[in-house]
């Protein structure tokens, strides 16, 4: 018996699987969208790539985490130190860390954006989209919330990894140290909104109209320190030219900043150009908003064309 | 016991070509780009199965596809699939059909596995049977073993294969094939035509456009020409009734040949030194090789060459341009 059964797993071959129809139900716009945000994200992060390809997102992770790492670290240190000043006034903290990393976030908010829109141009993908059940709405939508579940887990984790840690070292306590700072919990999201909705504005503009991924993210951060290096000029040297005061608008980089400042409570804001040009956060806050609805006619009008 | 697998296909097969009703419709259809008239008044009726597209490049092939997956809007007219207007829901109609395009289309970052289960989940199919889909589709098309190296690191013909599995993956009920053999050698250009042949058996409905009428004649049920964005013909295109067909070149006068065929009862046509028979009842080789035993001819060239299509398409270009 036991010999029958070998000789017959030894004559046994796969002739021919054929085709298997799909009966089961289908998931419409909604799974095609949720399908371009996974992949988006994987994209970006460089997951099931290889391994060059991971290098630039998770060197930037790598350094925005370490960031928490070194704060919570000096904030240990400093609290170990009798002085005058609590840790709080020397170490940058919630708000602070978003300048403290702001080089690093400018540089993957580039790479990601323009890693999330240009290959599929460049490489004909977008020919494989549009002949699924899907409008070009739901492309860019999804692509946008890949690009937001990217830049705010960029921004939020190692945030909350940060307020974790000052818990930790609380002198009152890690229970009490969350129940005092629960305004974090939407001042940080908030801010980081703001970024998020300037960033994607700028470089989904720039990939929308260049073709190389390099070539996109570096008009991005031209663009961004150009146009405040702009806006400077005018501040400082055609001070007296009139109208001068509204180019301190093109200082796009300084405008999330501002308008976090609002978002945290903290009113002496004369450091950013704006505020120095006589404008208002909500200034701010509309020249954000402003540039994404701008910048959302003009990447459909692109990719309208490109269709 | 044996644990051979069963097959999994289902056998129904479509309708045949002349009972089906049609699975794209078009009615008074242009397309026009600024200057250049891509495609004029086409009516045209696909039928169920496989249907060739032919044309010259720029005869407007491409954009009629285009047009029938609703990413291009007529100038004028109407495209209708399955019954219904392009134009009243393009988006759902594509969770229908399928789309093999012609250029590049692939993400050479990803591997094959992930990208043709991305393309079932952009075709609706959820995330774990969109990865069962893609495995299986992938060992159709001949890619088991390498669907999990990169795109990048594949084959011409290994691209044009996980070309063709994202075009089917989510089981759409229409293919629509943009020059799938294009850039293959010959023997990936065989097994391609032999897999999109497959088809016709997975009860999906194919219209597929090439500029070869080899690849048209070896796997189409039906042919539509379009030349400079016209339609010229659109006819079965083995019409029944019509048997085996044979063209020889022979030195010298052909006319002891045509007599050794007359007297077996085989009309002939002489063009030349070419001489073509048509037969029904009997094998056309067996009958050319007694004919030209008996008449003494000497052979040039003999071969099924000179096609029905060609003579077919040929004649209807003729006729269009006057």
């Amino acid at each position: 018996m036991a010999d029958s059964r070998e000789t017959n797993r030894d004559q046994a071959i796969i002739v021919d699987r054929g085709y298997r129809h799909y009966e089961g139900p289908r998931t419409g716009r909604r799974g095609a969208v949720r399908a371009i945000v996974k992949e988006g994200f994987r994209r970006v992060m460089g997951l099931r790539r290889k391994a060059k390809r991971k290098l630039l997102p998770w060197t930037l992770i790598t350094v925005a985490l370490a960031s928490v790492v070194i704060l919570v670290a000096i904030t240990w240190a400093t609290s170990q130190i009798p002085t005058s000043e609590g840790p709080a006034d020397l170490v940058p903290r919630y708000r602070g860390y978003f300048d403290f990393i702001s080089v690093v976030a400018l540089l993957f908010a580039a790479y990601a954006g323009a890693q999330l829109l240009i290959p599929d141009r460049s490489e004909g993908v977008l020919n494989v989209y549009f002949s699924r059940p899907l409008a070009l709405r739901h492309y860019l939508a999804g692509k946008a919330l890949a690009y937001a579940a990217v830049i705010l887990s960029f921004w939020l984790v190692p945030q909350l990894l940060l307020h974790l840690g000052l818990a930790a070292l609380s002198r009152e306590g890690f229970l009490s140290y969350l129940g005092r700072t629960t305004d974090i919990l939407w001042q940080v999201p908030l801010a980081a909104l703001a970024y998020f909705v300037l960033h994607a504005s700028l470089i989904f503009l720039t990939s929308s109209f260049i073709n190389r991924v390099g070539g996109a993210a570096a008009a991005f951060l031209v663009g961004s320190l150009g146009l405040n290096l702009v806006a400077l000029f005018f501040q400082e040297a055609a001070d007296n030219t009139p109208g001068s005061r509204w180019a301190a608008l093109l200082a796009t980089e300084q405008h999330p900043r501002y308008v976090r400042d609002w978002i945290f409570g903290v009113h002496d804001s004369a450091v950013w150009l704006p505020a120095q040009a006589g404008f208002g956060p909500g200034a701010s806050l509309a020249v954000v908003v402003g540039l994404a609805a701008v910048s959302a006619a003009l990447v459909g009008w692109r990719y309208r064309r490109l269709t | 016991m044996a644990q051979s697998r069963e097959r999994e296909t289902m056998t129904e097969h479509p309708p045949s070509p002349e009972v089906g009703a049609p699975i794209i419709e078009t009615r008074g259809l242009y397309k026009h780009y600024a200057n250049i008239r891509a495609l004029e008044e086409v009516d045209l009726d696909v039928k169920p199965g496989v249907t060739g597209l032919i044309g010259a490049n720029g005869a407007g092939k491409t954009t009629l596809i285009r047009l029938v997956l609703g990413l291009i809007r007529p100038t004028y007219g109407e495209v209708s699939v399955f019954g219904t207007p392009v134009a009243e829901d393009p988006a759902g109609l594509r969770e229908r059909i399928g789309y093999m395009p012609e250029g590049k289309c692939l993400p050479l970052d990803q591997t094959a596995a992930d990208f043709v289960a991305y393309a079932a989940e952009l075709g609706g199919i959820p995330p774990v049977e969109a990865r069962r889909r893609a495995s299986e589709t992938l060992f159709l098309v001949g890619l088991h073993e390498e669907r999990f190296r990169y795109l990048g690191d594949f084959s011409t013909g290994m691209q044009q294969r996980v070309k063709l599995a994202q075009s089917i993956v989510h089981d759409p009920e229409l293919v629509l094939l943009d020059e799938p053999a294009s850039g293959l050698d010959p023997a990936g250009r065989d097994q391609m035509l032999e897999l999109i042949a497959r088809f016709r058996e997975f009860g999906m409905n194919v219209l597929f456009s090439s500029h070869i009428l080899d690849d048209i004649e070896r796997t189409c049920d039906w042919v539509v020409m379009l030349d400079a964005g016209r339609m010229i013909h659109s006819a079965p295109l083995d019409p029944p009734g019509e048997g085996d067909r044979l063209s020889v070149e022979v030195f010298g006068d052909p006319g002891a040949l045509v007599d050794a065929l007359t007297r077996r009862g085989v009309s002939a046509t002489v063009d030349g030194t070419v001489v073509t028979v048509v037969t029904q009842s009997e094998d056309a080789f067996t009958l050319m090789r007694d004919a030209l035993e008996s008449s003494g001819s000497s052979v040039r060239r003999l071969g099924t060459s000179l096609s029905r299509l060609e003579d077919v398409l040929v004649a209807a270009a003729r006729e269009a341009n006057g």
